[in-house]
Formats: C-alpha cells, structure tokens, sequence
C-alpha cells in the first residue's frame, strides 16, 4: 500500500469503524438482551423477494440507534425545515392537518395507479350493500364526513380558495352519483359551509379541532342533528320519547395529528387542548348515554363516531347525539380508520346486529373514498328477510 | 438493495470489505457472489437471467477470439450477440409496452385484442446487458482482449457497485482492472469520500426535493408557479438522485481497487444541449456514441445523414429509459434540439449571447424535457406543460397544493440543490485533494446522512426504474 496521508486515514477509519461499529453494537446489544441477533435471521428463512423486504425492514424498524437518533432528528427537521413528518402538514395559526386527507383533495380522483372494482370506486360497494340491507328490509342511509381541510382550507393556506367555492370535488361527485342512484346522502359540506357562514345555530365555532383529524363537539352536534333531520325527514323513523339532557364536560386532548408525529419532542410544542364537551344523560335515571343492540338504528362508522363517544368524556359522541335528536338509543358499530370496508366485514361476522333494524347510518370520513383501509370491494351480508318499510320508502 | 439503506451500508457493505480484505486470492470469485446476493436481493429469480445474458455474451466473446475463426464467423458471433442481448432486453422491458399497443390498434381496427402476458421488469437489465454487450463488440473490434475466465467475465457483469443503475463500464475500460489493480489507503479514502457524498446527494438532498416534485406532479391541477416549482425540483431530484448513485458506485468501485469512469460533469451548467450530452449520463452518451452514433456513420455521410443518425441514437436513447412514449417524445425532443444546434451552428442564438444567458437558455430547454420524462403518459405531459403556461385554472383542491410545497424547507432544501448544481466544482474532483477541512466535512456530512436515513421511508433511486 502507498504511504497514506492522516487525512486519509482518518476518514477511513472514522468510516470503518461507523460502518462496522452500529452493526456489531445492534448486534452485541441483542445478545445482552438474551435474544438472536437479529441479522442472523437472513439464514433462517428461505430467501424470498417478501422475505428478504420483511427482513430489511425488522432490521430497521429493531435499529436501537435509529431508535434513539429519531426524535433528535424529527425536532431539528421541525424546527429548522417545517416537517412535521409524512403525516402531518402545517397549517396556519397552529393548525395541523393529516396528509392523506389533504392529497384527497389535491390528487385526481379515481388515481391512474388504483383500477378495477374493490379498489378504487366505491359506488358499487355501497349500491351493492344498499341493496343487500334492502333485501332484508332495511334502509340506508350514507353520511361521508368532509375532512378537515374541505371545512377549513384558509387555515391549512392562505391561497385556499374563497368560502362557498367547492373544494372536495369527488366526493360531491360521489355525493351526486349517491342521489341520483336513489341512496340517501346527508351532505355535510353544505351544512358545516352554512354553518361557517353563521347560517346555523351556533355562530362561528370552530367545527374542527385545530390539531386533530376530527370534528370538534360542536361540528359533532351539528352532524347529528343534520342526520336526524335526515332520517325524520325520509320518514325512516318516528320520533321516540326518550328523554336525554346535555351534560357539560370539559377534556384535555392532544390532538391524533401531533401523536401521528411519534415525536415526544414535537409534541410538546402543542399542549393538550381543553375541550368542551357535552355528554347525553338520561334525563330520568341520570346515567349516561348506552346503545341498545335492539334499536331500529344501527350506525356504523370510524373514529368520528368514536371521538367523545367512546373517548373521553364518554357517551358525548355522534351516536349519543343522534340518539338525543331522534329520542331514542342506537345501536353502533365502529372501526377506527376501517368506515370503507372493515366496519362492513366486522358486520358481516356479526349478522345479529342487523336483526329489528329499520335503517343502517353507513358514516365515513370522506378521505376513504381514496385511501379507505382493504379499499372498496362488495362485502356479502347473510341474505334474510323481505323488504321491509323503510327500504320501500327509499326506493 | 439499496446503497442508502441500513442494512447495505451497517451490514452488507462491512462483511463485503471484511472478507474482501482478507481473502488472499480468488477476490473475483468472492465479488461475483456478492454482486448476484446482492442483485438477487431484489428477486432471487432475477440472477438467473443475469447469468444468462453473461453466459451467452462469454460463449460468444470466446467464439470471436477463437484461433483461426474467420471473420465470417466472428461476425456471425457478434450479429448473434447482439440479437440475443437485445432480444432479452426487448421482450423484458418492451414486450409489454408492444402488445399494449398493438392491442389499442387491434381495438380501433375492431379486431379483438390478444392475451397480454404479465412479465416483470428485471431492475437494471438495461445496464447490464450493455455492460455484457460492450464485451463482445469490443472483442470482436479487437479492442479487447478475450477475458481470460468466466467468473471474471461474471464478475464484471456482475459488479455490484455501479450493477443496477450504472455508470455503463465497458469492458476495454475495465479489462486491465480484471487482471491487476492496486488497493491504497488514498484510493480506498477517496472512494469513501466519494461514497459520503453521493450518499449526502441522495439522503439529504435527491429525497427532500423529491417530495415537492412528486406533490406537484402528482396534483390534479397545479397552477402555473406550482408547476415551476415542481418541474425544477424535479431537475435537482434527477440530478442529485442519478449522480449521487453514480457517485456511490464510483466510490465503492475505489473502496475495491476498480476506477470506473464518472457519470456527470456539472451538467446544469452547459451551455447548450449539445454541451449537456457531453456532461449528463456520460456513460450512456459515450456507449451510444460508440456502438451506435460512429458505425450508423456518425457525422462522416453527410448532413442529412448526421441528422438522421442523431436522431435515431436519441429516440433509440430516450426508448432505453423505459417502454413509453413520453420516453420516445423525450429523446425525440433532445434528438430535434441536436440537430438545431447543429444546423444553427454558429448562428445559434447560444453563441450570441453571455454564458450565464446560455446556461439558462439550455437548464429551461431541459426542464420541458424532464416534465416528459417524469409524467407516467403524453397526456399526461401535455396536462403539466399547459399548467407551466397558465393553462390549467388551478381550482378546488389543488389550491391547496401550497401548504405542502411553499414551505420553509422547500425554500432551504431548493436554494442549497441551486447552489449545489450551478457551481462548477464536482464531487469527482472535490475528492481528489482530499485536505484536513474536507475530511471533517465529509464525516459530518456522513452523520448527517446516517441520521436523516434513519427517519426515511424506503426510497429508492430513480434510475432503478430503468
């Protein structure tokens, strides 16, 4: 070997030892546990194209150092770069927004990349299971919930365009293929665009939280009372004689967008929020809201259902104000993040929640209408039953 | 595999210099199994062809160099050579794009169309079998000498570090390599050094910028300046991704002994198309020039002909990125920007005008053409281009395209590519004089990559597409 300059050398030998060294520290580390390291893995499975991502990617994700380097990281790309991480988007004055939810609305609908049905148009997952409830006599009733950005886009941008200019395309694409296809649609987008403007009850609230994907109470309420009008409108159900009374209950939540950035240093840029809630008490026991399987309503849904609801405060959800608008319990079926299709299979395996039911609430977030979990494919129900009254009225 | 992944660089790459290292002899047979691990790390059944396409191209370089084979049958070598490495090539990477299209005439001709069969891409098939080709058409031109084994001839093929996405090492440049080579400390260091930064190119810039060109491209209708701003991050993406691989292969080819020639010479800063060609996927410009451009007759039948063989060596370029039109149209347009140059000579509008006008001129003149080479199909390109002009009312949705790309850190992460890319010294020579201040820089450099690849998803290079 040629005689080699100290710069030389040093930088070898800084490489060297970098490269070899947080293998070997992995390694080393895994044994002080009493585990195999983990690199060794790469013998013990055949040697797959899936096996071979799989392993790469448990290597990764088991990287002490990646472990400890990443909040570091994460904060100075914060603070230095505004990136917040994949998921989140900045918004103004304090405002966070989820990234799938925004890229909804920004990227063509249907994508180039997603064809075929089961994948990329939910149009017919939801006439087919319009019609299979139909078959057993049950009404059905749709609510796709505008995402944050579509309610609120001056505070994700001030470009955003003027109030009253639509913003989320395909899903009022989606929305007008619904009616004209004979399904019953609650249109939030009107309701919450009247209600920005001072046009409902409740004066200019913030309707979302501004660091949450979801509505606040008040967008909530506003929610339920707009399908409740809905379903008494259509006649699909009569007013019961329930009485429930308000409750007011305040939380402290920190927002599922700054928990999405898994950054404990970030987080701490954005304290709790206290929220006023109210839950649904019965007005003569005194006990909070509870469904009732046997209910003529069964309202199936994702995590706007869950918020307030099975969150803290409790029975202060969209369901128990539904309930409180139409004076009577419901039955619910919720899967966080799974409104397009899990919440259906989750259904499918539990055919009992559909015995005395007059109508099914379908709630999802209107960002599943790209990005929906397992996508849009018809989902079998058991077949039972003749039409019943509340189908009939929706035909 | 990917060069910017933890498990190539903390566990792949130190066990390959470990036993490297220590190996007193048979280094090429050792290399050769790491390449095909390290190719077969992307689909285990992608070595077979590989091993194919090196078999074939071996048998046929051994057949030329035959004592007493006549030229006829050297020739007839060569020719079958050829045909096989391309057909290869052909039905792997255009079979598809040929029945799609024979489908569509079908269908507009009523006739029904035929069964497509689905098959996959092997990933840097392109470069390889030119690496193997330039074997044979060197032997056969007595450029080269014959290799003298198999696993050498593998060996070379196989290489991982420059394997899925270049530079195109021909064999007469390496062929010396195979038989002797010196390992230094100066060489093994400048090879780290360019390592480093290639792998900074790649992390901290190539991946960053990224994100703002994939938000705009992927936009249903971006408005004018958003379109702007995408198709430029997407020129220092392309950059930034390409030669920080190249850079990393050239780099880890040192880290072995090999120098392989560089891939980029500050190609932002030429001042014409024609000056591009010489400073942008040099590999690629001097292979296609070489076997294709000089024996069509190059510049030496005329003009109409010169013109002819430029622009059936671009289209033939631009068809070698990928089975698409927009590839087509992109090698169309640099092929017509070539013979424009060349018949305005100098009477061009360059000559005219001061370098820093030149160097603008030609960076906008490339950035119609990566809008082609980027959009997944000619409508595609036309919706952007027209968006470049005004001609898509950015409304609904795409308004709030903004919020994702007028960041801060778009604004930092851009000024650092432009002031990367529009300066004129290169890593390739950075490197060289390696001093105290430049080592410190690296390693920093090199922390700050390791750290960022930490908190990045999967990404890998661009030009493993094709």
């Amino acid at each position: 070997m040629a005689a080699a300059k100290g710069q030389h050398v040093f930088l070898t030998g800084v490489f060297v030892v970098t490269i070899f060294g947080v293998g070997l520290l992995q390694s080393g580390l895994e044994v002080s546990r009493g585990q195999r390291p983990q690199s060794a893995d790469v013998f013990l499975k055949k040697p797959t194209a899936a096996n071979l991502r799989a392993y790469e990617k448990n290597l990764e994700e088991a990287s002490w150092f990646a472990e400890k380097v990443r909040p570091t990281v994460q904060y100075a790309r914060f603070m230095l770069l505004d990136d917040a991480g994949p998921k989140t988007i900045l918004g103004r004055e304090g405002w966070l927004f989820y990234r799938p939810g925004v890229r909804y609305l920004i990227e063509p609908w249907p994508p180039k990349t997603v064809s075929g049905e089961g994948q990329g148009d939910p149009l017919p997952a939801i006439l087919d299971f319009r019609d299979q409830l139909r078959a057993r006599g049950i009404g059905l009733l749709v609510v796709p919930v505008p995402g944050k950005a579509s309610v609120y886009p001056e505070m994700l941008t001030q470009r955003a365009p003027a109030p009253g200019q639509p913003l989320a395309g395909h899903t009022r694409k989606i929305i007008a293929q619904l009616e004209e296809a004979g399904v019953a649609v609650v249109d939030l987008f009107k309701v919450f665009d009247r209600a920005k403007r001072g046009e409902e009850p409740g004066g200019k609230t913030k309707y979302y939280l501004p660091q949450d994907t979801h509505w606040s109470p008040e967008g909530m309420r506003l929610a339920a009372e707009a399908t409740a009008r809905k379903l008494l409108e259509l006649g699909l159900v009569e007013r019961g004689q329930v009485q429930y009374d308000l409750k007011p209950v305040a939380v402290k939540r920190r927002g599922d967008i700054v928990r999405m950035m898994q950054a404990p240093r970030i987080e701490r840029c954005f304290p709790a929020e206290t929220i006023d809630c109210t839950q649904v008490v019965h007005r003569q026991s005194g006990e909070v809201y509870r469904d009732d399987p046997d209910s003529q309503i069964l309202v199936l849904g994702d995590s706007f259902l869950r918020i307030y609801e099975q969150d803290a405060p409790g029975s202060g959800g969209m369901i128990a104000h539904l309930a409180r608008e139409l004076g009577f319990p419901l039955a619910s079926l919720v899967n966080d993040g799974g409104a397009s299709t899990l919440v259906r299979q989750a259904l499918a395996r539990k055919p009992a929640l559909l015995a005395n039911k007059r109508v099914v609430v379908w709630e999802f977030i209107e960002r599943d209408i790209r990005f929906g979990m397992e996508g849009w494919p018809r989902v079998p129900l058991p077949a039972e039953r003749q039409p019943g009254v509340a189908a009939a009225m929706l035909e | 595999m990917v060069f910017s992944s933890q498990v190539f660089i903390f566990y792949f790459l130190p066990l390959v210099l470990l036993v490297y290292y220590l190996l007193p002899g048979n280094r090429h047979l050792f290399l050769l199994l790491v390449s095909y691990v390290f190719y077969g790390w992307w689909n285990p059944w992608f070595v077979l062809l590989m091993l194919f396409v090196t078999a074939v191209n071996y048998a046929f370089g051994q057949w030329i160099a035959a004592p007493g084979a006549s030229r006829r049958w050297k020739r007839v070598a060569m020719v079958a050579s050829v045909v096989t490495s391309l057909g290869t090539l052909g039905f792997f990477k255009y079979y598809m794009f040929a029945a799609h299209n024979l489908n569509w005439l079908l269908g507009n001709l009523g006739i029904a169309p035929l069964t497509v069969v689905e098959v996959v891409l092997p990933i840097g098939i392109s470069f390889y079998v030119f690496q193997s080709l330039s074997y044979t058409i060197d032997v056969y031109r007595g450029e080269s000498p014959p290799v003298r084994s198999f696993f050498d001839f593998a060996c070379f093929v196989a290489l991982f570090p420059q394997l899925i996405a270049g530079p195109i090492v021909r064999y007469n440049t390496i062929a010396e390599q195979l038989v002797s080579r010196a390992h230094t400390w100066n060489k093994f260091s400048l090879g780290v050094a360019l390592f480093i930064l290639g792998l900074a190119k790649k992390v901290l810039l190539a991946n960053a910028i990224g994100k703002v060109a994939d938000a705009v491209f992927d936009a249903q209708a971006p408005a004018a300046l958003d379109a702007w701003l995408g198709v430029t991050a997407y020129a220092f993406q392309i950059y930034f991704d390409f030669s920080g691989y190249s850079d990393m292969a050239i780099g880890l080819g040192r880290m072995l002994g090999f120098e392989f020639p560089r891939n980029f010479n500050a190609p932002y800063l030429s001042e014409s198309i024609t000056d591009f060609w010489r400073r942008w996927h040099i590999s690629l410009s001097t292979f296609l020039r070489d076997y294709l451009y000089f024996p069509l007759g190059g510049n030496r039948r005329g003009t109409r002909r010169t013109y002819f063989n430029l622009a059936t060596v671009m289209l033939l370029g631009g068809l070698w990125h990928g089975a698409n039109w927009t590839f087509v149209l992109w090698g169309a347009y640099h092929g017509t920007l070539l013979i424009w140059e060349r018949a305005m000579g100098k009477s061009s509008i360059y000559t005219r005008l001061p370098p820093p006008a030149r160097i603008a001129i030609t960076f906008l003149l490339l950035l119609f053409s990566w809008v082609l080479f980027r959009s997944p199909d000619i409508m595609d390109a036309w919706r952007f281009l027209s968006a470049m002009f005004g001609g898509s009312i950015a409304g609904g949705g795409s308004m709030l395209l903004a919020a994702e790309v007028y960041t801060q850190g778009t604004l930092i992460i851009m000024a650092l590519c432009a002031l990367v890319v529009f300066q004129p010294v290169q890593a390739f020579d950075w490197v060289e004089t390696l001093t105290w201040g430049k080592a410190m820089l690296l390693i920093l450099l090199f922390a700050l990559s390791l750290m960022t690849m930490f908190v990045q998803a999967f990404n890998p290079f661009l030009y493993f597409q094709f």
